[in-house]
């Protein structure tokens, strides 16, 4: 506890730095809010534009508007987003839910099968299965998302007709209770598979490698020495052993997805913080924009921290002092 | 040439839909989902006219007059009117029994309001709309006198519910316009009330059970949903998920195939009060595009009809003038304007260059540039491939851009750091309304966007703009603009490309969605979509 405690004091300065540096980078593109909300008008004048600057709080020197969203943000106040007349907070909790839907969905199927698929691979070395999956992994890992995307559209949507095209709901129905729980999750299936295709090509080759290492060990030849048998080699010691790097690459990849999912939320229409991000970029939404990124600093944050945590029950050597 | 087969193909099949099926009895019921892309910033339609707002707004705020297919006016909120034989006053009887969504009476308080107020004040085309009413009396609560400091004939177009909409007074007065809950959640007099927005998924619109049109709209439900990805949009509108899809929302590729698909339908109805303009806007005020024989030549080395059938899929007419054809309606537009080929003409280019003394160095090239594109999409670049070909052909050197929407507008509009753009402007339903803004000398509004970035300024062209405006008799009118467009086929400060043709793909279980002349920007109250 008073490890968890130690490491989220010191993650203070760190995601302080990031928002401060993050502010800065976002400077450094052209326009501003106003820019694009007047020219989506069609026309304004200038002193619409003026105002609605002084509004924003635009026409403040930079580093008056970067204390006034320090301050804002040490007291959880992550500022209004004038595109979308709404306090930033209230926009990313909104997003929140079906971006961890698609995330722990995500994560879940490509980790499981993954490691289930590196184990294969690994246990039937240089046989057709490990050529079989290996081929497979490469296909998935080099395939654009987008075109992955598309081409499950057109199977699974198009020719089928299993699954809807986009969307998180039904919406000429708007289904309530339960037949909506079953919707949402018939609309989750293309999404979750495509972006898990990826990532489970990782996991699959990064998995077998671990596997073969492992497997090449001393204590793997002792246990063998002891007369251990080989099935509880493999899935009590060996397989325990593996897992170490594939856990690490999944905490790592935990921040990536929140802005890594931006091509499936676009393609499937899902209404993920990724797809926000995006949207806030090219209007210069940019109190929307430092809520997300100092979210995302956060997550990573806490997802090394429990990774570290899972890191010491798979492996009691490693202690969390 | 499978284009041009394309075309004509098109074009048998507008003819075949646009004739509505008498015998089919209205189906009352059922949701129409459709597409608004990209999402709304708001849906204050007082206050902007972005595009995506007016797929939205006009469903719930109505205007005084809609306007029908051949842009004859059409009672909404006003029952009728009447002009004096000065053109200084203009008299609405409004219509009795309209309600608020929220149960208040709709009266000629909230006209005035709304004009003098609202769109008068904040919107960013009414202070030009209505830029010579300088009172509104309200006799009683169904009669709005409008008081015209000059005759205004031009203000009776834009009274849809898109361009000048009707807004609540008990609501709006007294706070901030610029802040108000209305933007989130509107409360208008039309046939759809506002229920419900999810952010980066859908609008909610339900049937409004007390309109005033007797057993109108025939929906229960609108629902506005928004897909960021072109493929995907199309991929909804087949599989059914959608069933209406405007200003491009499915690109033109998909729309040809669509189009020859059964059970989806093309047109390109319902947006004659907007008159989408491709263009060139030059910097006149700097080499090489200030003297006006290079902006002839590029004119003239474009080939209109090529850029037409290639990129935009046979969807478009060529400009022959400042002004689109679409004004021949209401006498406005000249024919046989110099300088606007359909075909390009490079020899002709080539003499106009050569002639100003303009000549070719060692590499050929008689002038280096950089054109800047609309980042509205991938057509426009295509476009800006096709002319940096084009152009080299007399002998300009071109290098294209491409940015980002606020880094552009920034570049054009404010810091004038550039030499010729491609864009496009909404001609609407009169000259003073949609072309004024990009010629005159009062239209060069540094920060402004979509108004006179060439820095054009002729007085001579000034004063005749400012008599067009005023101007009730029809034929003088048509004089007057008729000089307006010689003017601007010589000096050429902005080169017409051509009128644009929006694409609307509807499923064809959806019917009578396209009675006004603001097709996706109408009210779809007569809209019903058969079981």
């Amino acid at each position: 506890m008073r490890y968890v405690v130690k490491r989220l004091l010191q993650a203070i300065p760190i995601v302080l730095a990031i928002v401060v540096l993050n502010f800065f980078l976002l400077q450094l593109a052209e326009g501003d809010a106003v820019d694009v909300l007047a020219g989506e008008a069609g026309s304004a004048t200038p002193e619409y534009m003026a105002e609605l600057r002084a509004k924003f709080g635009l026409d403040k020197p930079l580093p008056v508007q970067l204390a006034v969203y320090l301050k804002n943000v040490v007291m959880f106040d992550l500022g209004y987003s004038f595109r979308h007349d709404m306090p930033v907070s209230q926009l990313i909790l909104d997003r929140l839910v079906p971006t961890l839907l698609l995330m722990v969905a995500t994560i879940t199927l490509a980790v499981g099968f993954g490691i289930l698929l590196g184990l294969v691979a690994a246990m039937g070395l240089n046989t057709w299965r490990d050529t079989a999956i290996s081929i497979f992994a490469l296909i998935t890992y080099a395939t654009p998302l987008f075109w992955v995307g598309l081409m499950l559209i057109v199977v699974f949507s198009l020719n089928l007709r299993w699954f809807p095209t986009s969307g998180m709901e039904n919406f000429a129905m708007f289904y309530e209770g339960w037949d909506r729980v079953k919707d949402i999750a018939h609309h989750l299936v293309l999404p979750t598979v495509t972006l898990s295709l990826f990532y489970l090509a990782l996991y699959t080759r990064l998995m077998r490698a671990s596997m073969l290492e492992q497997a090449g060990q001393d204590y793997v030849t002792t246990a063998r020495a002891k007369g251990v048998t080989e099935n509880r080699i493999m899935f009590v010691h060996v397989l325990r052993n593996a897992l170490l790097p594939v856990v690490t690459m999944a905490g790592v990849q935990v921040g990536a997805l929140i802005g890594g999912s931006v091509i499936v939320e676009s393609v499937f229409a899902w209404p993920g913080l990724g797809m926000l991000a995006f949207e806030a970029l090219f209007s210069r939404d940019l109190n929307l924009l430092l809520g997300i990124f100092l979210l995302s600093a956060l997550l990573v944050v806490a997802v090394n921290l429990v990774v570290d945590i899972i890191y010491s029950s798979l492996d009691p050597r490693i202690e969390v002092n | 040439m499978n284009f041009r087969i394309w075309a004509a193909a098109a074009l048998c099949a507008f003819g075949l839909t646009a004739v509505p099926a008498p015998s089919q009895a209205q189906e009352a019921g059922g949701t129409l989902v459709y597409i608004v892309q990209p999402e709304p910033p708001s849906l204050a339609s007082f206050l902007s006219t972005s595009g995506p707002i007016g797929l939205v707004a006009p469903k719930i705020y109505e205007g005084l007059f809609d306007y029908d297919n051949d842009l004859k006016i059409v009672p909404a909120l006003a029952e009728s009117y009447e002009v004096s034989a000065d053109g200084k006053t203009v008299t609405f009887t409004l219509r009795q029994g309209v309600t608020w969504h929220d149960g208040a009476p709709f009266t000629s308080a909230d006209v005035a309001f709304s004009v003098m107020e609202v769109l008068k004040q904040v919107h960013p085309r009414g202070p030009n709309s209505f830029r010579e009413v300088t009172s509104i009396d309200t006799p009683d609560e169904h009669t709005a006198v409008f008081n015209l400091a000059n005759p205004a004939p031009y203000m009776l177009r834009a009274l849809s519910s898109y361009e000048s909409p009707m807004v609540p007074k008990h609501l709006l007065e007294g706070t901030d316009l610029r802040n108000s809950d209305l933007a989130t959640s509107p409360v208008g007099t039309g046939p759809y009330k506002f229920v419900e927005w999810k952010k980066g998924q859908y609008i909610r619109l339900d049937k409004n059970e007390a309109y005033w049109q007797d057993g109108m709209p025939y929906l229960d439900r609108l629902v506005g949903r928004f897909i960021p990805d072109a493929s995907t949009r199309t991929a909804a509108m087949e599989n059914g998920e959608v069933m209406y899809g405007a200003y491009g929302a499915i690109p033109n590729i998909d729309a040809v195939r669509l189009r020859d698909t059964d059970g989806f339908s093309v047109t390109t109805d319902g947006y004659s009060m907007i008159n989408p303009m491709a263009l060139i806007e030059f910097n006149t005020t700097k080499p090489p595009f200030d003297n006006p024989a290079v902006r002839k030549a590029v004119s003239l080395a474009i080939d209109r009809e090529f850029l037409i059938e290639n990129i935009w899929f046979g969807y478009g007419k060529p400009a022959t003038s400042a002004l689109s054809s679409n004004f021949a309606a209401v006498g406005l537009y000249k024919e046989g304007m110099p300088n606007y080929p359909k075909n390009a003409d490079v020899a002709g280019a080539i003499a106009l260059l050569d002639a100003a003394g303009i000549m070719p160095d060692a590499n050929g090239v008689r002038a280096t540039a950089t054109l800047d594109l609309i980042p509205y999409g991938e057509d426009w670049r295509r476009a800006g491939e096709y002319m940096k070909q084009a152009l080299a052909e007399i002998g300009i050197a071109i290098e294209l851009r491409y940015e980002d929407v606020p880094t552009w507008l920034k570049r054009i509009y404010a810091d004038y750091d550039f030499d010729f753009n491609v864009n496009y402007f909404y001609q609407l339903s009169d000259p003073v309304l949609g072309v004024h803004r990009h010629y005159g000398t009062d239209q060069i509004r540094q920060g402004t966007h979509f108004v006179n970035s060439s820095r054009y300024s002729n007085p001579e062209l000034d004063a005749l703009l400012a008599a067009g405006a005023q101007e009730a008799d029809a034929t003088k009118r048509a004089e007057i603009y008729g000089q307006v467009q010689e003017i601007l086929a010589e000096d050429m400060p902005v080169a017409n490309l051509f009128e644009m043709q929006f694409l609307t793909v509807y499923n064809d279980k959806l019917k009578e969605h396209a009675t006004s002349a603001m097709g996706a920007y109408g009210s779809f109250d007569r809209a019903w979509v058969e079981q």
